[in-house]
């Protein structure tokens, strides 16, 4: 029993862990760099309902002062009447008192009421700005960036702001208030049961930041330590298969025994330490009430204060800690959401895709020439470049792209449909130059087949009609059937209603690329882009895949980033690309007669460099 | 089952609880001292009476201060232990189950009930020790003592007090239901995102803007309006208790005032009631938030008894069987024998393997070709009973392996996933993962046998290259090669690889493929390259989980049209093997 009893205070807990962190505790999470500024454009926002958020400042208003009358009035309640007769009949200081207390109630509803309208009002309109702005952006952007982190700042960052708004901006406020206005009562009605209540904020001051100081290291070692476990314990989850069959479990858990101690001695520590916090607080309400009933009680023996106004500092003392508790809480997630909205903001800044060409026209009828002349192209980040690209595909044509990874194939095709701009020269489709031409319209005459052919949730059909909403069911299924896809999708319990997961999750990658095929098909393009697959495809999928993109590259002028030889051989033209150069193009023969750098690529002399390359490319 | 992890730490929980129980009398005393002071003190004039009780009350505001410190200390005794012995606990199970009992649950799940649901449950007693169990126990409190203090008004408290709780928990049952909508349309519009940022390049080329944009707006909207009912729900509750208290409150005073001039109650007592509907204001405002959290924990605890009870027969058989194996202690050779064997995954209708019956003998490479789905990846995993067949016989060295020790029968085995499978460590942990005892030549040995060595030489940290989440990035070939390695320095007997070699070019599959020859071990091979098979000694081909045909590379030329049309189909390819540098 005693054993037991002193357990918490020794064996699996060395204290080790604790230190102390210097300067302040309180330290706000990330921290916004410019204020003023994303503070102005967030207030541009709320702006919108001027009238509604005067109307909440005033309820704010109302509602704080009601609720100092409240107390006030039970103390004036207690002195004049039930300790005295009283000025007013009793029944009316009563419905008073009703009043105030109604008044207070209803205030608070609608001030909270009409902030959450506000609240959602605004956020709902940065999530649409930000999200047609992601649209907006250059494809270089996604290029910088991490898929992951973008997506926080559409979720997390702008959740972050409307929890905020929701309340914090309101409690924050409604806090100053009723802190200034107690302490501006407290002090008129006895000074010196004040200054006892404000003993307790040095005390507060004082504990809190010893707290604080510690729980911030150990938070810390905590995320760490719970990061090793969780990761431990989904490699090995996910690793399952190979565990079992080489029998490594006894292994596994002794592994999983030392992260799992570690969490418990970190966790113990933070838990314990940041577990003072209410005891804390408690601790100064219950003291200040101390001073002021004990105190107050003698005070009132002399005849300084009334029995009232010590029910009155009762209630006040205990109102004054809560909000200067509140106020320290708020002000960390009010600075977390001005750092969160400065984030999304920064992609509202970042620059868009370049407008149109005054003066740029829609392109109708695309018969699929496409040539480039003297084209040059740099990024801005980092050495990938084109330099003088110069080549004709006449319509119908299929050009194979060959190279090395980081030759410029892709950028090559970036250029084509408008991702980036090229710096010099002139890319034409019809001998149109391109810039002269809508990009959506341009777009529209385009379709890609790419390696990774990325499908949606929804089902099969919104999936192939993806590039042609208004398609109907009979050309969807003729698409499907050009493509070899018709039979896969007719052996699905749902057929063409089949849904499909977030990313096509529920088939394969080999029915993936056919229903990617089959939704270029109908999207009935001139200029078709293909980026051959690379991954391992069952054998018979993969006859139906090549039969399919043959009939899809049928009459269109096709761009294939080429693996296959297969694919080369067949090509009209094969533009061989290397350090962003086209150093040869023509023909599989004409190329081999050359002896140039293509036949060295053909007779596989760089097959080991390459290969690496590709490799890891695609991890 | 859960709550009985709790047991362990009974005598911490109790003095956490205990502790809890002093504070809360301390604070439920308050009201009733200060009607002292004013009755006895004030009211008589007697200065030592406010003195002494204004003394006794700092006295209980710091014990009560230190009893909250130590609680601290031994709530948190209670709650890291708990969580600590039923993480260790539920892990362990998990990592016993056979490999069929494990994947009748998404991994995925697995995980979150071994992190969040711990995690919860954990919080949830820590809490319950030190405030949410204080709420009930303060409205409680504070209604026999009012009770205590003033019969007759405190029935005030005790008519009103459970009417508000009654209200109050229906209210939340209704919030949360509304702030479940509220999750799902977050999920919903956070779907929408997801898929935006992924496809962003091909939705520009489709053109597909004005449409998305729309899409995103309605679920937006959806989100918003849901969003404002939830939160308007739950804005209503606390202004309305509150007033109701309040009311209640006035009601002391009217009753009060007349008692006290009937002389059948003081001031100290009215005051000491009103203090007490006070109190309970503040501790029902606490309730929605406790209700979430106790509601949240429960429905954890639900997830981890269901895998704590989740029974499984087919690791109870293999220890009776322990036993019986340990008779049969002479190393394995390889010889592997399939008769009449079946194959369904539990719980599914569908036969993935169906009479399959062939023989293998030491030392020889079978090469598995077939269809995705037909079966492949299911038979090899038979061998080291990852899963059971469902019919049929499965031998090797001319014994059931139903009737060998799994973790011999494994420890003879070597096994390369189809998916790479590598844990986050040095390159050296990775390979030696197959064998801990592994010497540094043997696990230099089999990355040269598995062609990696040479890489793996070229990287600056050589063997401790550190790989996964925050290491170097290998490409998938060489992932795979490693596995490779992996599997062999435990120096295996029999040899599965599927599909193991796809990313790797034809002159190190080559080189890879000598290595094996001269290993001398029974070799399983999934794989879609002709290449290989042509030197396979027994060529298996499944379609739709039935063999279809077997034997050498000539005797199914002859025999099997599906085989000759494969060979068909890759010649077209290019039968030059330097195809693979023009990719």
């Amino acid at each position: 029993m005693f054993k037991a009893l002193v357990e918490p205070f020794r064996h699996p807990y060395p204290k080790e862990v604790i230190q102390r962190q210097e300067g302040s505790g309180r330290k706000p999470r990330a921290k916004a760099r410019d204020w003023s500024g994303t503070l102005g454009r967030l207030w541009g926002y709320l702006a919108q309902r001027k009238a509604k958020l005067t109307l909440v400042l005033v309820m704010v208003v109302f509602s704080s002062s009601l609720a100092l009358l409240g107390p006030y009035m039970l103390g004036v309640a207690v002195d004049d009447y039930l300790g005295g007769s009283g000025g007013q009949p009793w029944v009316w200081f009563l419905v008073g008192i009703g009043l105030v207390y109604a008044g207070s109630s209803l205030t608070s509803w609608l001030q909270n009421i009409w902030m959450i309208e506000i609240a959602q009002e605004t956020v709902y309109r940065m999530r649409s700005d930000l999200f047609t702005k992601l649209h907006a952006l250059p494809i270089s952007f996604y290029s910088k960036r991490q898929q992951g982190e973008i997506m926080s700042r559409v979720t997390n960052d702008i959740e972050n702001v409307s929890s905020t708004l929701n309340s914090s901006a309101i409690q924050i406020f409604s806090s100053v208030l009723t802190l200034t206005g107690t302490i501006v009562v407290m002090l008129y009605l006895s000074p010196i049961l004040t200054l006892l209540t404000f003993i307790v904020v040095p005390l507060m001051m004082f504990g809190m930041r010893w707290i604080t100081r510690r729980t911030g290291p150990l938070y810390k070692q905590r995320q760490k330590d719970l990061g090793n476990l969780n990761g431990y314990i989904e490699e090995t989850l996910s690793g399952q298969r190979i565990i079992k069959a080489f029998s490594q479990e006894e292994r596994v858990l002794r592994e999983f025994r030392t992260r799992n101690a570690a969490i418990r001695k970190s966790g113990f520590w933070a838990q314990t330490i940041s577990g003072f916090i209410p005891k804390l607080m408690n601790f100064l309400n219950n003291f200040s009430f101390a001073l002021v009933a004990g105190i107050g009680g003698v005070l009132a023996i002399y005849g300084q204060v009334t029995v009232g106004v010590i029910i009155v500092f009762v209630e006040y003392a205990r109102q004054f800690t809560r909000p200067l508790n509140d106020l320290a809480n708020q002000w960390n997630t009010l600075l977390s959401a001005i750092a969160g909205a400065e984030r999304v903001f920064e992609v509202m800044d970042e620059d868009e895709e370049a407008a149109d060409e005054s003066g740029a026209q829609p392109i109708e009828q695309v018969a699929g020439k496409v040539s480039f002349s003297q084209v040059y192209f740099s990024y801005e980040q980092d050495g990938d470049t084109l330099e003088d690209i110069s080549f004709t595909a006449e319509p119908g044509e299929m050009i194979a792209l060959v190279g090395p990874t980081g030759a410029g194939k892709t950028t090559l095709i970036q250029l084509l449909s408008r991702f980036y701009e090229h710096d010099n020269g002139i890319i034409a489709i019809d001998d149109k130059d391109i810039n002269s031409i809508r990009r959506d319209s341009l777009r529209s005459h385009m379709a890609f087949v790419l390696q990774d052919s990325f499908l949606f949730q929804g089902s099969i059909r919104d999936n192939i009609a993806f590039g042609r909403l208004e398609a109907t069911d009979a050309e969807i299924e003729a698409a499907a059937r050009l493509a070899n896809a018709h039979s896969f999708i007719m052996r699905l319990p749902h057929g063409y209603d089949e849904r499909l997961g977030i990313g096509g999750d529920g088939i394969s990658q080999g029915q993936k690329q056919l229903l990617a095929i089959a939704r270029a098909m109908l999207a009935n393009p001139s200029i078709l882009v293909l980026d051959e697959a690379t991954s391992s495809i069952d054998t018979v999928t993969e006859l139906k895949i090549q039969e399919g993109l043959q009939r899809l590259m049928k009459g269109r002028t096709s761009f294939v980033i080429a693996h296959r030889l297969n694919t080369i051989r067949q090509a009209d033209k094969i533009l061989v690309l290397k350090d962003g150069q086209l150093i040869e193009q023509g023909d599989h023969r004409d190329l081999l007669k050359r002896d140039g750098f293509y036949s060295k690529l053909y007779y596989g002399q760089l097959q080991e460099q390459e290969e690496e390359s590709r490799r890891s490319d695609e991890s | 089952m859960v709550l009985s992890f709790i047991k362990k730490y009974r005598v911490a929980a109790t003095a956490a609880f205990c502790m809890m129980l002093f504070e809360l009398a301390v604070e439920l005393v308050q009201p009733l001292i200060i009607s002292k002071i004013i009755d006895d003190g004030i009211a008589q004039r007697q200065l030592s009476v406010a003195w002494i009780w204004g003394a006794i009350l700092v006295g209980s505001a710091v014990f009560a201060f230190a009893a909250g410190i130590a609680s601290s200390f031994f709530a948190s005794h209670a709650s890291q232990g708990f969580g600590y012995d039923l993480r260790d606990r539920l892990y362990e199970k998990v990592e016993g189950f056979s490999y069929s009992v494990f994947n009748r649950f998404a991994t995925s799940s697995l995980i979150t009930r071994l992190t969040g649901d711990i995690t919860q449950m954990q919080d949830m007693l820590f809490m319950g020790l030190r405030f949410a169990s204080r709420v009930p126990l303060v409205v409680t409190g504070s209604m026999v003592m009012a009770l205590v203090v003033h019969v007759r008004l405190g029935l005030f408290l005790t008519i009103l007090i459970p009417v508000l709780v009654v209200f109050v928990l229906w209210m939340i049952r209704r919030i949360s239901q509304q702030f479940r909508t509220v999750q799902q349309r977050l999920d919903r519009l956070n779907g929408v995102i997801q898929e935006n940022l992924s496809g962003m390049r091909l939705i520009r080329v489709f053109v597909r803007r004005d449409h998305e944009i729309s899409r995103f707006g309605q679920r937006s909207r959806d989100l918003m309006e849901g969003n404002v009912r939830a939160l308007r729900l739950a804005e209503t509750t606390m202004p309305f208790v509150l007033f109701v208290m309040n009311l209640g409150i006035l009601a002391v005073l009217w009753f009060g005032r007349m008692d006290i001039a009937a002389g059948d109650a003081s001031i100290g007592q009215v005051v000491a009631v009103v203090n007490y509907s006070l109190r309970t204001i503040g501790a029902l405002s606490a309730l929605s938030w406790i209700m979430t959290s106790y509601s949240r924990a429960a429905a954890s605890a639900q997830r981890v008894n269901e895998v704590l009870l989740t029974e499984d027969s087919s690791e109870e058989e293999a220890l009776d069987h322990k036993v019986a194996s340990l008779q049969h202690s002479l190393p394995l050779q390889g010889r592997v024998e399939f008769s009449g064997v079946s194959f369904r995954y539990p719980g599914s209708d569908l036969r993935v393997l169906e009479d399959i019956s062939f023989q293998v003998e030491p030392g020889q490479r079978v090469a598995i070709m077939g269809a995705t789905g037909s079966g492949k990846s299911s038979l090899v995993q038979l061998i080291p009973r990852l899963y059971e067949p469902t019919r049929g016989i499965i031998r090797i060295d001319g014994r059931d392996i139903a009737h060998i020790d799994s973790s011999r029968l494994r420890g003879s085995i070597g096994y390369v996933p189809q998916e790479i499978l590598l844990f986050s460590g040095t390159i050296r942990d990775n390979i030696a993962w197959g064998r801990e005892d592994a010497a540094e030549e043997e696990i230099q040995t089999a990355a040269q046998q598995a062609q990696i060595h040479e890489t793996i030489a070229s990287l600056s940290h050589g063997y401790d290259t550190m790989i996964g989440q925050r290491g170097v990035n290998l490409s998938g070939g060489q992932k795979q090669r490693l596995s490779i390695a992996r599997a062999l320095v435990r120096r295996p007997y029999i040899l599965i690889l599927d599909d193991s070699t796809s990313a790797l070019d034809m002159r190190t599959e080559a080189a890879l493929m000598q290595a094996l020859d001269e290993f001398s071990c029974t070799i399983f091979l999934i794989t879609q390259k002709i290449s290989t098979t042509i030197t396979a000694d027994l060529i298996l081909l499944l379609d739709d989980g039935r063999l279809i045909a077997s034997g050498t590379h000539e005797q199914l030329m002859k025999e099997s049209d599906l085989y000759r049309r494969i060979v068909e189909s890759q010649h077209r390819e290019g039968e030059e093997q330097h195809v693979q540098g023009a990719r």
